[in-house]
């Protein structure tokens, strides 16, 4: 039993030396040699293995792939939401250089920080008191006027803007025909993010899209900054003078960089120096182009629902004028001359109705430009 | 009483090829499919497994031959795997009566110490990497290896238990 074992024992150490010189031999072997019989192997009995080899590796190739493609995807369209957002900003830059050319000197660019807090009509941005920005100088844009600076730091600031409830600006047409102060519109929703001129005298009327400019009179804002454009009139209590609806030239998400007019560059004024104002102008015109359009597209529907109400009305009389004289087998054709004539009468009338109602509508319309309903003093 | 036995052992002999022929498939099948620095080595599993339920002389000759399958696809350092398992493989056979008693934890640790042998050999016998490449190779990436396939060994054979449970051929 003994010798049995001792004899497996040795077999056992036999074909481990054999195994042991034979991967040593491998090992020691040739490169040529090695290899042919490595391709020998991969080409017989190890073919199914490689193939089962390849083809998961294809897999996992086609599912890196697949990822790198998504990504690559994502990333294709991410630029290409950027790439607007990258345009507009081109944009505003490049305004903002044709500004800083035509003013030449005397002001500070800066760039505006992200809001800290909830303050929807402040801004902070990167210029403070060590380029020379002071408080209460004036902010702008290639657009127009952005508001003023509030208080000042080391090297920021904070500037509140055209829709600070604070925020006030003497303006005029541009024409010059027609002053006024400037101060936001302080109604509720979208409409907050208007403006309103005050205190303009009842003879002088603006037109619809008519530009608003700063007009220099008192310290703070030089003349001839854009700051809106007459959207309608509204009507207020105050009889004496006239308020109107500005839509402001420069609109809250296209604040970005911006320039602080100095104190110098201000008391020589900025006259020309926005030649967009016809531009804008003309911009402007045609917004109130389009709401005279929307005016009399009401005016027209409102019009066809009265005249269907009295067609309505005219046919109830003539209901009731059978049921009241026993009908008409009763009544003679007379009676039913009598109707028509009735009823011609009516017809007459109701044009002057119709007439009259649009000459008051007219009148309306003058009331305030563009059908916008009064929000304020109402 | 023979005729059962012999029976017997014929179903365990298969059940053990089906096993050992299931982890080489999945090495090359599988171990694409998550290759990585620190991957599974399902054919030391397989070999291991194979080698604790014969003599040690077998168990040489199927160390390897499977090392020599390993080394015909990487010719790189041919004969060196072979030469790698076909030690492994005497080894886990002549020891098999003092780690393998049925023992999970001892059987995951007995493949972690094989697992990570057969890399620090392969890396001396191939000479692949020199320096703080190599020493990074050995002692993280290696152990990180042979954690993953200690794992996996001791995950089969609690899952898979009478595939791979140890009883001789």
């Amino acid at each position: 039993m003994a010798r049995n074992v001792r004899g497996e024992g040795r077999l056992d150490t036999g074909l481990l030396l054999v195994c042991v010189t034979l991967a040593i031999l491998a090992l020691l072997a040739p490169r040529r040699s090695r290899e042919s019989v490595a391709r020998g192997l991969r080409a017989t009995v190890l073919l199914p293995l490689v193939d089962l080899e390849a083809r998961s590796a294809g897999v996992r190739a086609s599912v890196m792939a697949r990822n790198a493609l998504l990504v690559s995807r994502g990333r294709a369209v991410a630029d290409t939401l950027s790439l607007g957002a990258i345009r507009d900003e081109n944009t505003t830059l490049r305004k903002l250089l044709g500004l800083s050319a035509r003013l030449q000197e005397g002001f500070v660019p800066a760039e505006v920080l992200p809001a800290r807090g909830p303050d929807e009509f402040t801004l902070n941005i990167t210029a403070g008191s060590r380029v020379g920005v002071q408080p209460f100088l004036p902010v702008v844009t290639a657009d127009g006027l952005v508001g003023m600076v509030e208080t000042v730091d080391h090297v920021s600031s904070t500037v509140i803007t055209w829709a600070h409830p604070d925020f006030r600006v003497s303006a005029m047409s541009i024409d010059q025909d027609a002053f006024g102060i400037v101060q936001p519109h302080l109604a509720a929703g979208a409409e907050r993010w208007l403006l309103e001129m005050r205190g303009v005298p009842f003879r002088a009327k603006l037109e619809t899209g008519t530009l608003i400019v700063s007009s220099g009179l008192g310290a703070t804002y030089p003349r001839g900054i854009p700051v809106g454009t007459v959207i309608g009139e509204l009507s207020t209590p105050e009889k004496w003078a006239r308020t109107y609806l500005l839509k402001p030239t420069v609109l809250p998400e296209n604040i970005g960089p911006v320039l602080v007019l100095l104190p110098g560059r201000g008391d020589r004024g900025v006259n020309g120096v926005w030649t967009s104002v016809a531009a804008a102008d003309s911009a402007a015109r045609a917004v109130a182009a389009a709401g005279d359009s929307l005016a009399r597209t009401a005016a027209f529907a409102e019009l066809v629902a009265r005249r269907a109400a009295l067609d309505s009305l005219l046919a109830d009389s003539l209901a009731r004028g059978d049921t009241i004289g026993g009908g008409l087998s009763s009544r003679s054709a007379a009676a039913a001359d009598s109707i028509q004539r009735d009823s011609l009468r009516r017809e007459l009338m109701r044009r002057d109705t119709v007439r009259r109602d649009t000459d008051r509508r007219g009148t309306s319309g003058r009331e305030v430009v563009g059908n916008r309903p009064p929000t304020r003093g109402q | 009483m023979r005729a059962p036995q012999q029976s017997s052992g014929v179903a365990s002999a298969l059940r053990a090829w089906i096993g050992f022929a299931l982890l080489i498939g999945a090495q090359f099948g599988v171990r694409p499919l998550i290759a990585g620095r620190a991957s599974v080595d399902f054919a030391v599993i397989a070999v291991l497994f194979a080698a604790v339920r014969m003599r040690p002389g077998l168990a040489a000759i199927v160390g390897f031959l499977t090392g020599l399958a390993l080394d015909a696809l990487s010719p790189g350092g041919f004969g060196a795997s072979a030469l790698v398992l076909t030690v492994v493989a005497f080894g886990a056979s002549w020891l098999k009566a003092v780690f393998f008693a049925d023992h999970v934890a001892l059987t995951g640790l007995f493949v972690f110490g094989a697992k990570w042998l057969f890399d620090v050999v392969m890396a001396l016998l191939t000479g692949i990497g020199a320096g703080t490449s190599m020493l990074v190779a050995l002692l993280l990436w290696s152990p990180l290896s042979a954690a993953l396939t200690a794992m996996v060994a001791v995950l089969l054979l609690v899952l898979f238990r009478p595939l791979y449970r140890p009883q001789s051929l």
